[in-house]
C-alpha cells in the first residue's frame, strides 16, 4: 500500500470516510497527477470541480498531508483531463488546432477501421445509397457533392460514410478525410470562441479534402453553429472538396434548420436508406459473425433477424449476447441455445409480476375462480392450485410471507411456508405438478 | 456530575463502517456471465459498452460501483452517476466524462423523456465509443422498453452488451446478508437470517436496510442477534 501512489492511498482512506456514492460520483472521477511534492487534481467538468471544492477538498488535503509523512503536498484542483492538460501545458490550444497542426504535415484519419464497403451488406433497401457512395468514393468533389444520406436509426448511414472515406484514402493516400459527429462541430466551435481561436477553427475545417458530418439533425436550433456550418459548406463547395452528411430524415423535414442550409444540402445527391428486408438482415448477421470468427448456424441468424427487425444495432446486440453466452458456458450455438440465451431479449415486455396477476393466471389455468383461491375451501381441486399460486408468489415477487398469506384470504405465513415446501416436494415426484408449474412460470415471465 | 457508564447505552461511533461495493463482495447468483463480461472489459476486452437492466435491489448499483472501484485501482478515473439521486444536476454534468476510464450511469429511466438529458447521454455514448472507453448504463427495463424519446439513444443503448441482472434467490440473499453482517463484525445466525426472509420484504435493498438497523440497535443494546430480539426491533 505504501508503495502505491499517494492518490491511490487517499482513495482507500476515503472509502471508510465517505458514503460510497460521494466517493464514486465526485472523487473517483478526479484524475491525479503527482509530481514530487505537488498533486494536481483534474476534474472532468465545473460541476465536479465546484462540488469537491466546496465540500471535500479540506478532507482530501488532510489525508494527503498525513500520508505524505508530514510534508503537506501542494494540492491544486482544476478542470481538465490528462490529455487536454498536456496540450494546455504546451500551448493554450483547443483540440482542433492541434489536429490541424498535425494534418498539415501528414494526413490523419479518424475513420473507424471496421466500417468499409467490404463488410457492408447490400440489399434492396440500400442499393441506391451504396452505389452513390461508391461513386463519391471514386470521384470525390464531383457531381454528387454534397452527398446526403438519410434514414432511420441503426441502418448503416455512419458505416457508409466511413466506407466512402476509406475508399478515398485507398485511391489517393494523401486524402484528408475527417469524420465528426455534429455535436463535435458545435463543441469545437464553442471552444474556439472561448479561446479566441475562431480563425484556426475555420482554417481547419476548410482545409480538409472531405468533411463527413454525422447526424446533421443535431444542428437544429443552434443558430451560431449553423451560421458557421453555412460558411464552411460554401468554402468547401467552392474548393470542390467533398461533403458527406447523414441525417435521420429528409433535409427539408428537419425542424429548426435554416432554409438556406436545407436548400444547399439538396444541391448534390440525396439518398435514403430503408430498413433491410429479412434476407438482408440474415446476411448482415452472418457477415458480422464471420468478422468475429464465429460459426453461426443459419437458423440462429434467422431467429434473430426475424424477431428483432427494428434496426441493425439491436440485432448486433442480440448476436453479441448469444456469442458471449456460448463462450461463457462453453456450449455450441444452436437454435435451442440461442432461444434460451435471448429469452429475456425476445420477450416483448418484461412484465412486472404481482400477486394479483399470479392469482388470476393460476385460476384461469385450473379453470377455477380467484375467489376460490382466497376462500376457506380445502378440497384438493382448490387447495393445490392455491398452494401453487402461493409458491409462485414467493418465487416471483419480493413480498414477505405474511404479506402473501394476507393476499390469500388472510392466511398465516406458516401456511405459505407449508405450501412452498409442499409444492417443492411434489415437483420432484409428480410429473403433472412439475409441468403445471413450468407452464405457469412460462406464462407469467413471458 | 458522574456518568454511570454501566447504565448508559453504548452509542455507535459517528462514522459508520461504509459498505464498499466491489466484485469480491458481490454474490453473483445467476449473474455470473454479466460479472465475467464486465471484468473482461475492465481488463481491456473489446466489448466496452454495457446496459444492465433488472428490478430494483437486484444488484445493478453494486456492479456499477464495483466497476468504478476497479477502474480507479488501475489509476484511471471513473464516475458513478446515480441519476435518481442527483435531481439538482443538469446534463452538463456529463461534460468531459468521455475522457474517464469508465462512466457508470444508474437509474437511466429517471431522465427518459427529458430531451436535454437524452441528447447529452447520446453524445456521451458517441464520444465514449470513439475514445474506446468503458460505459455501463443501468435501468429498470431493457432499452427497447425504456420510455425514451430519442430513438438514436435507444438504438445505441441496445447496441452494447445488454444483460438482465436477476435478483438472488432466498439462499443467495441469506448468504449476502450474512456476508454483509460479517463485514461489520456482526454475527447473523442462520435461524435469524431465515426468520428475516420469512417475515420481511425480501428484496436485498430492504433486507440490507433492516440489517443496518439491527446492527445499530444490537450495538446500542449490546445484544447478540436472536429471533426474540429481532422481533422486538421489527415490532417497533
Amino acid at each position: 500500500m505504501v508503495d502505491q501512489p499517494l492518490w491511490q492511498q487517499c482513495l482507500y482512506r476515503l472509502e471508510s470516510e465517505l458514503t460510497p456514492q460521494q466517493l464514486n460520483t465526485w472523487i473517483r472521477p478526479l484524475h491525479a497527477i503527482e509530481d514530487g511534492g505537488s498533486i494536481r487534481l483534474l476534474a472532468p467538468n465545473r460541476f465536479v470541480l465546484e462540488w469537491v471544492n466546496e465540500r471535500l477538498i479540506g478532507q482530501i488535503t488532510n489525508i494527503l498531508s498525513q500520508l505524505g509523512d508530514g510534508a503537506a503536498p501542494q494540492i491544486s484542483l482544476e478542470i481538465g483531463s490528462k490529455s487536454v492538460q498536456i496540450q494546455v501545458a504546451g500551448a493554450s490550444k483547443p483540440a482542433f488546432r492541434r489536429a490541424a497542426d498535425v494534418v498539415t504535415d501528414a494526413p490523419v484519419s479518424n475513420l473507424r477501421q471496421e466500417f468499409t464497403f467490404d463488410n457492408f451488406v447490400e440489399g434492396n433497401s440500400n442499393q441506391l445509397a451504396v452505389a452513390a457512395s461508391m461513386q463519391v468514393g471514386e470521384n470525390p468533389g464531383g457531381a454528387y457533392n454534397p452527398l446526403f444520406i438519410y434514414g432511420g436509426v441503426g441502418l448503416g448511414k455512419t458505416h457508409l460514410m466511413h466506407a466512402i472515406g476509406h475508399m478515398m484514402i485507398a485511391r489517393k493516400p494523401n486524402t484528408r478525410a475527417v469524420y465528426l459527429h455534429s455535436e463535435r462541430f458545435v463543441a469545437d466551435m464553442v471552444k474556439a470562441l472561448q479561446h479566441n481561436a475562431i480563425n484556426e477553427f475555420k482554417r481547419f475545417y476548410r482545409s480538409v479534402d472531405a468533411l463527413l458530418i454525422d447526424d446533421i439533425q443535431f444542428f437544429a436550433g443552434k443558430e451560431r453553429s449553423q451560421e458557421e456550418l453555412f460558411h464552411t459548406f460554401n468554402a468547401l463547395m467552392e474548393g470542390r472538396q467533398q461533403i458527406i452528411m447523414t441525417c435521420d430524415r429528409y433535409p427539408k423535414e428537419v425542424k429548426g434548420l435554416e432554409e438556406r442550409l436545407k436548400s444547399r444540402f439538396g444541391w448534390g445527391l440525396t439518398v435514403a436508406i430503408e430498413p433491410p428486408e429479412l434476407e438482408t438482415r440474415v446476411a448482415i448477421l452472418m457477415s458480422k459473425a464471420a468478422q468475429s470468427d464465429v460459426v453461426l448456424p443459419h437458423e440462429v441468424a434467422f431467429l434473430i433477424a426475424e424477431r428483432l427487425h427494428a434496426n441493425i444495432r439491436e440485432m448486433e446486440g442480440a448476436l453479441r449476447r448469444v456469442v458471449a453466452n456460448s463462450r461463457f458456458t462453453g456450449r455450441p450455438i444452436t437454435l435451442e441455445f440461442a432461444k434460451e440465451a435471448l429469452r429475456d431479449l425476445l420477450a416483448l415486455h418484461a412484465k412486472l409480476v404481482s400477486i394479483e396477476n399470479i392469482q388470476k393466471i393460476v385460476a384461469e389455468y385450473y379453470k377455477i375462480r380467484v375467489a376460490d383461491l382466497l376462500s376457506k375451501r380445502r378440497s384438493r381441486s382448490v387447495a393445490r392450485p392455491r398452494q401453487i399460486a402461493m409458491s409462485l408468489a414467493k418465487e416471483l415477487t419480493t413480498h414477505s410471507l405474511p404479506e402473501i398469506g394476507d393476499a390469500f384470504g388472510g392466511r398465516d405465513h406458516t401456511t405459505v411456508l407449508h405450501a412452498c415446501r409442499k409444492i417443492k416436494e411434489l415437483k420432484d415426484c409428480d410429473r403433472r405438478i412439475n409441468e403445471d408449474c413450468a407452464n405457469l412460470l412460462r406464462t407469467l415471465s413471458s | 456530575m458522574m456518568v454511570d457508564f454501566a447504565k448508559s447505552p453504548q452509542l455507535p461511533l459517528g462514522i459508520a463502517l461504509r459498505e464498499v461495493a466491489s466484485f469480491k463482495n458481490f454474490i453473483a447468483g445467476q449473474n455470473g456471465e454479466a460479472v465475467a463480461w464486465l471484468r473482461r472489459a475492465i481488463g481491456g476486452a473489446d466489448e466496452r459498452i454495457f446496459f444492465l437492466w433488472g428490478e430494483s435491489g437486484a444488484g445493478k448499483s453494486h456492479l456499477l460501483q464495483a466497476v468504478c472501484r476497479e477502474i480507479t485501482a488501475l489509476s484511471e478515473p471513473a464516475a458513478y452517476l446515480p441519476l435518481a439521486q442527483l435531481p439538482e444536476v443538469s446534463p452538463t454534468m456529463l461534460n468531459g466524462m468521455d475522457a474517464l476510464g469508465a462512466v457508470c450511469v444508474d437509474d437511466v429511466e429517471t431522465v427518459a423523456g427529458n430531451a436535454a438529458w437524452e441528447e447529452a447521454l447520446f453524445h456521451l455514448f458517441n464520444r465514449i465509443r470513439d475514445n474506446n472507453k468503458m460505459l455501463v448504463v443501468a435501468g429498470r427495463s431493457a432499452p427497447a422498453q425504456l420510455p425514451l424519446r430519442l430513438a438514436d439513444l435507444r438504438s445505441r443503448l441496445g447496441w452494447g452488451a445488454v444483460c438482465q441482472i436477476k435478483a438472488l434467490d432466498d439462499d443467495g440473499k441469506m448468504q449476502a446478508m450474512q456476508q454483509r453482517a460479517r463485514g461489520r463484525g456482526l454475527e447473523l445466525p442462520d435461524d435469524v437470517a431465515a426468520f428475516l426472509l420469512r417475515h420481511y420484504r425480501r428484496d436485498t435493498g430492504n433486507l440490507f436496510a433492516l440489517l443496518d438497523r439491527l446492527d445499530e440497535t444490537s450495538l446500542i443494546a449490546q445484544r447478540r442477534l436472536t429471533i426474540p430480539f429481532v422481533k422486538t426491533i421489527i415490532d417497533q
